[in-house]
């Protein structure tokens, strides 16, 4: 296994390269942001907003002074934890992403639980039954899943299961006129657990099927591909075939040598996909009206609404890093010829 | 064990996670089945289905129909259309009115025991803190009271944030009063249950406005409760307050229950509306008590709507009217095409040519070649299935004076032949129907055209109208923006159009009134307008908003349409009919252009299930 000093150290280094990550894609996109948004100040001002009005905004955002200033001050209130007021909507920016946020991360890992069991599930059985018609069943399955455009699984989704079979609601986190629980995590369904509210969390996983599987379908596939890759990769090694031959259990052949070894891909992709799914709701958020973070920025990128659109970028390329670092951890944790840069020997 | 062994495993497996997947479906598929959506059962909620959640709930900030839809509801203005009249008012929190012979004072005469919704009286000294606040808060809609009213006389008295924040308007003391009752204002309180208007201190200059009692109509004049906004971070000049941005306290029939943020809103029954406790004899549509308990206000997709109305969780849904055809098929839903004053309310569509941004539409043949190049009734039959109408501006069909002021006017028609004529007359290339291309040394420059990538119907309409020119030989880059930044360049006053010389434009009513879009249009604040636009056009327009005379009315504004039709600097296109979706046992809904309730009609207090 690898030496704790060892790691502490590469998830050192990891942080430290993450955090200058994060410096440079702020200032990538606050530039960005400025160069295409020409005049912010009128849109924020809103239309027919007289001249007086976009005067007061420039000044109140800081809009007349030079760029470098500008990013300057945004920093100060980056660090300091003054997000701002948002422009458009006029709220605390800070506050906005912590409704919105676990919002979003409720979603993404529910759509997580059910891309890892499907998708390695479907992975293990495709391997097993390799080149047979199972097997070209479901890498039809994921095929068709992984190519299918998030917005139309979405409405295709919202027909099936409310229209034509109205079982599920279209949209929304929990029905109007429920008393939400006491916040405690922001995660409506966690947080109905921790309270017990029964009633509440039912309502939250009634409104949360239908987007997470939509979102598990498509991206289901990748998990399914890459372990069955994996599997397979493993399947035939001389270390299984000499187990065999030493006559171990099959069912702990499976478990230790096949799946523990043929799943460290898997594992470390799905890692991965947490913050991949997290950057990627914003279709399936906008069409299911789930008030998540992918609606909020899509509403900023909407709107010109620069100063709210960078905060959500920083906390999305936070969530990207983090996701990387964890699935290189494990991926050190898990095959130790791998840490550390070193490669095989 | 071996590879079959192996396989009866992973045989095994796929057993295991297919139970479970049907396991997770059934589970939640019995308990959606025994939680049925609510349908129509219920007879005291109702359950509405809209696309997007409004900018704010702060009736002096919101300028959108889906905010102003909301703050008909909490909040209350001293007059309403009459019914579904957009020329006659009822009283709301003023029990009547009159209007001085020269047009300039109106003086209201308020009702007595009526309460904010926290039991807060109310009285004129809150008409005045209202009206100068939205005034002095000076967000995108100030400027339907500012054309008239303002702040300060110009001469010796002025009111600020920081005058209106120190009043006490409980008790007002000698100085509160001073202010308030000053004579020489816009707003001049009499009494606490008098207030006169005194039109002329605007930007409009001292001129009468024969559509005053309509901007009265609009969230900006509604009563707020100004101990609730003093509570709450008070008035900032030029600011607008977070804290009223998602709370409100009025004099409505409803009051705001639960908002989830981006999700939606549920208005419930004032349970202190004053207007309980009104004689039925004096109560008219505007005041009297909601009928419904809650009203739910959600946000969804156009597919979550239409699904919600198949299945009765929705009782009333927005969706366009290109899905005419399909909802007529939905079993015990009532849909219909409303007048065209309806469509014309939220969108009337034009395509604008700059002189100034590019100087090849300076010449007049040049316009009228694009002018007949366009096909306005395929556009309509391609875009809306037919279920718009091609009209002649800047007053949209339906508003009062429409008929008259086009008088014989026909629509401009769609002549390819004639379109290229006019563009060999220009002395730039042109290709007839026939095939034969004159002037082919001289090609037209190729030419930006603007329009908003967030409408599909604007996009079809830009890449048909792309078609129709190429087909005489002029051809047209399209450049669409996002809604926000289009509303930008096509709205904002004196904009640098040079990149956008050309393009779709329309007009969406901000109050009820012809004036409204023959100001916006006609009268320069647009670009485009420099062909036509002119001292006479400005003169009519302020003739026709000024004076009562029927006659000297349709003579202004006709005047200016027969104007800008022969400049041809304007095509008039289309405006598309709206609909009006709802389940078929609700009823009760009075339907006003001026109103923002599924986007035409005012007030929910009236609706309820048969």
């Amino acid at each position: 296994m690898i030496g704790r000093k060892e790691l502490i150290l590469f998830i050192l280094k990891r942080v430290i390269f993450s955090f200058f990550v994060i410096i440079g894609t702020i200032i990538i996109i606050f530039f960005i942001s400025h160069v295409l948004s020409k005049n912010p100040a009128a849109l924020w001002a809103g239309p027919k907003a007289k001249a007086s009005t976009i005067a007061y905004v420039i000044k109140e955002y800081g809009l007349n002074k030079p760029l470098y200033i500008q990013l300057l001050n945004f920093f100060e209130g980056f660090f300091t934890g003054n997000f701002g007021i948002d422009p458009v909507t006029h709220q605390p920016i800070a506050s906005e992403i912590f409704y919105y946020f676990p919002n979003t991360i409720e979603l993404v890992l529910t759509a997580l639980i059910f891309i890892i069991i499907i998708g390695i599930g479907l992975g293990y059985i495709s391997a097993v039954h390799f080149n047979s018609k199972i097997d070209d069943l479901i890498r039809l399955l994921y095929t068709t899943a992984w190519a299918t455009p998030t917005f139309l699984a979405s409405i295709l989704a919202v027909l099936i299961f409310t229209s034509y079979i109205p079982i599920l609601p279209s949209g929304g986190m929990y029905s109007p006129g429920l008393t939400p629980p006491p916040r405690i995590t922001g995660i409506f369904v966690l947080d109905a657990i921790l309270t017990g509210n029964f009633a509440d969390f039912i309502d939250g996983l009634d409104h949360l099927i239908l987007p997470a599987m939509t979102l598990a379908f498509l991206n289901f596939g990748i998990v399914t591909r890459i372990s069955r890759n994996g599997i397979l990769s493993v399947k035939w090694m001389p270390y299984v075939k000499n187990a065999r031959a030493k006559g171990v259990d099959e069912k702990k052949i499976n478990r230790y040598h096949i799946l523990r070894n043929g799943l460290i891909e898997s594992n470390t992709v799905i890692a991965v996909m947490f913050g991949w799914l997290v950057t990627g709701t914003v279709v399936v958020e906008e069409i299911f009206s789930w008030p998540g973070i992918g609606k909020f920025a899509y509403s900023a990128i909407t709107s010109d609404d620069y100063p709210a659109l960078i905060y959500v970028v920083i906390i999305f390329t936070i969530l990207v890093i983090i996701a990387n670092l964890i699935a290189d951890i494990m991926y050190a944790i898990l095959d130790p010829r791998i840490r550390l840069g070193r490669g095989t020997r | 064990m071996t590879q079959s062994d192996n396989r009866k495993g992973a045989g095994r497996l796929f057993v295991v996670v297919i139970i479970i997947v049907i396991l997770i479906v059934a589970g939640f598929a019995a308990y959606a089945l025994s939680h049925k959506p609510q349908t129509t059962t219920n007879k005291t909620s109702l359950v509405v289905e809209e696309g997007e959640f409004p900018d704010s709930l702060d009736p002096a900030v919101t300028f959108s129909t889906p905010g102003w839809e909301i703050m008909n509801q909490i909040y209350q203005g001293l007059v309403a259309p009459n019914g579904t009249s957009v020329t006659t008012f009822v009283g709301v929190l003023a029990y009547n009115w009159t209007i001085s012979p020269n047009g300039m004072n109106y003086t209201f005469y308020l009702r007595h025991n009526v309460t904010f919704s926290n039991g807060d009286p109310f009285n004129a000294y809150d008409v005045w803190f209202s009206i100068y606040r939205s005034i002095i808060m000076d967000q995108s809609p100030e400027f339907i009271l500012g054309q008239n009213l303002a702040a300060g006389n110009g001469i010796n008295f002025n009111i600020t944030a920081n005058i209106l924040n120190s009043i006490n308007y409980t008790n007002p003391n000698s100085t509160d009063l001073y202010y308030m009752e000053y004579p020489n204002q816009s707003v001049q309180v009499v009494n606490p249950y008098e207030v006169i208007f005194h039109l002329g201190y605007g930007y409009n200059g001292y001129h009468p406005y024969n559509a005053f009692l309509m901007t009265l109509t609009t969230p900006l004049a509604a009563a707020v409760d100004p101990r609730v906004v003093e509570e709450h971070g008070g008035v900032v000049a030029g600011s607008t307050n977070s804290w009223m941005d998602t709370h409100a306290v009025g004099t409505g029939f409803y009051e705001l229950g639960q908002v989830i943020q981006g999700q939606s809103i549920t208005l419930v029954k004032n349970p202190n509306y004053w207007g309980n406790y009104v004689p039925k004899d004096q109560l008219n549509y505007a005041i009297q008590p909601a009928i419904l308990n809650t009203i739910t206000i959600e946000y969804k997709s156009l597919a979550s709507r239409i699904a919600d109305l198949k299945s009765g969780t929705a009782q009333i849904i927005e969706a366009p009217v290109q899905d005419y055809n399909t909802l007529k098929t939905i079993p015990n839903v009532n849909v219909s095409l409303l007048p065209i004053i309806f469509g014309s309310s939220q969108g009337a569509y034009f395509v604008y040519m700059d002189p100034v941004a590019f100087p090849a539409f300076n010449n007049t043949s040049v316009r009228e070649a694009i002018t007949y190049a366009i096909n306005y009734a395929g556009i309509i039959k391609t875009v809306f299935d037919g279920y718009a109408v091609q009209w002649i501006g800047p007053i949209p069909p339906g508003f009062p004076y429409y008929n008259q002021s086009i008088g014989n006017l026909t629509p401009y028609s769609y002549n390819p032949a004639l379109a290229a004529k006019y563009l060999a007359q220009a002395g730039y290339r042109a290709i007839f129907p026939n095939g034969t291309v004159v002037n082919r040394n001289n090609p037209f420059p190729s030419v930006n055209f603007l329009y908003t990538s967030d409408s599909t119907s604007e996009t079809e309409a830009a890449q048909i109208i792309q078609s129709n020119l190429a087909a005489i030989g002029i051809n047209i880059t399209l450049t669409p923006l996002t809604f926000p930044a289009y509303e930008q360049v096509v709205f904002a006053p004196g904009n640098e159009t040079t990149q956008y010389p050309m393009g779709i434009n329309f007009y969406t009513e901000d109050f009820t009134a012809s004036i409204d879009y023959v100001d916006a249009i006609a009268d320069g604040y647009y670009i485009g307008t420099s062909a036509y636009y002119n001292n006479s056009v400005f003169n009519a327009s302020v003739n026709a908003s000024a004076t009562f005379n029927q006659t000297a009315i349709i003579q202004n504004f006709s005047f200016i349409t027969h104007t800008m039709y022969y400049q041809y600097a304007i095509d008039w296109l289309y405006t598309p009919y709206i609909l009006s979706i709802t389940a078929s046992d609700v009823t009760g809904i009075i339907p006003n252009p001026a109103g923002s309730g599924a986007g035409y009609f005012m007030f929910y207090n009236t609706v309820h299930y048969t």
